[in-house]
């Protein structure tokens, strides 16, 4: 007997197909190609925002499409989610502490040497 | 093992879809826990870029841009043939599973090829890691930073590519005997899930290492 209903076998029919994988992949690489040229037109902070966004778009096609999450269970979306949460908290954590550290610069010379 | 072997519904299961989902919410799990296991280095990272940012722009400036990029579309690529792998097993097309897996083998191993030469030409110009810094054309203080993380992430991915080979390799094999069937294939779908992992950690190396401005 079974406690649970049966599975809806969801992997089987929510898949791209190899036409929709092509597509993905023709994405990532005009991504990774727009990646390439904003790194030589857009510099300094604005710079990294751009690329991190990119990357983080390629990613969720990648996750999304080639590894299946987005016609997977629920269960493997809040399983992956959940890591990413604490990944970025971990990241935001860091970026707070070093971002809003106005006093540490004044310990170090223009050469970045420390001073006593 | 083979095919009889794993298609074989374990006792706690009522399903082989339910055997396999587990499987498929353990990976997950532990793709997660990789996650994190590079997101320290990328807050370390990210710490260190604000307390260096002049530096980090000066050392990344020697990185190699172009064996960097070849490499960000091999990895895009061979997450493609990847992909077509699963897809053909799951049309029952034995021949050309195996034939998508070789590509992606290849493609990984091409990685691997690029990693070393790009090391290698580093290293040659003193760009060595802690103590071992000898680069004459910037002085060590905070550049010496940039190098040696640059090396810990791309040592540690360029570990994950050749682990992610073998057990490509290994999967080729099983594919090849036969052990695949369209309904049952798990070990491939999540020896797949840890390729996608890898091409998934470059896509966030590539521009914080070598894209820098």
């Amino acid at each position: 007997m079974s406690l649970h209903p049966p599975p809806e076998h969801e992997h089987a029919e929510h898949t791209p197909g190899a036409a929709g994988y092509l597509l993905v992949w023709l994405a990532l690489v005009v991504l990774a190609t727009v990646t390439l040229f904003a790194s030589r037109a857009v510099t300094g902070g604005w710079g990294l925002m751009v690329a991190f966004a990119i990357a983080s778009a390629k990613a969720a096609l990648v996750v999304a499409f080639f590894m299946h999450l987005a016609g997977g269970r629920p269960i493997h979306r809040i399983a992956f989610s959940v890591a990413m949460a604490f990944l970025v908290l971990l990241v935001i954590g860091v970026l707070a502490d070093v971002g809003t550290r106005s006093v540490a610069s004044s310990y170090v010379d223009e050469a970045g040497l420390p001073v006593e | 093992m083979s095919a009889a072997a794993t298609s074989r519904v374990h006792v706690q299961y009522d399903s082989l879809e339910r055997q396999h989902d587990t499987a498929r919410l353990g990976m997950w799990v532990f793709l997660g826990s990789e996650s994190l296991l590079f997101a320290g280095l990328f807050a370390l990272y990210a710490a260190y870029r604000f307390a260096y940012p002049v530096e980090f722009h000066a050392a990344s400036a020697h990185a190699n841009l172009v064996i960097g990029t070849i490499n960000t579309y091999i990895l895009l690529t061979s997450s493609l043939t990847m992909a077509l792998a699963i897809h053909a097993t799951r049309r029952g097309r034995r021949r050309e599973t195996v034939a998508f897996l070789a590509a992606t083998i290849a493609f990984g191993l091409g990685f691997d090829v690029l990693k070393i030469v790009e090391y290698a030409g580093h290293l040659a110009e003193g760009l060595a890691p802690g103590d071992y810094y000898a680069f004459t054309a910037l002085p060590a203080h905070g550049v010496v930073l940039y190098v040696t993380l640059y090396y810990l992430l791309t040592g540690l991915h360029a570990l994950h590519v050749t682990g992610g080979v073998c057990v490509l390799v290994w999967l080729a094999l099983r594919a090849q005997r036969g052990d695949f069937t369209p309904q049952s294939h798990i070990a491939l779908e999540l020896g797949g899930l840890y390729w996608h992992l890898v091409d998934l950690v470059w896509i966030f190396l590539w521009p914080l290492l070598y894209l820098i401005r």
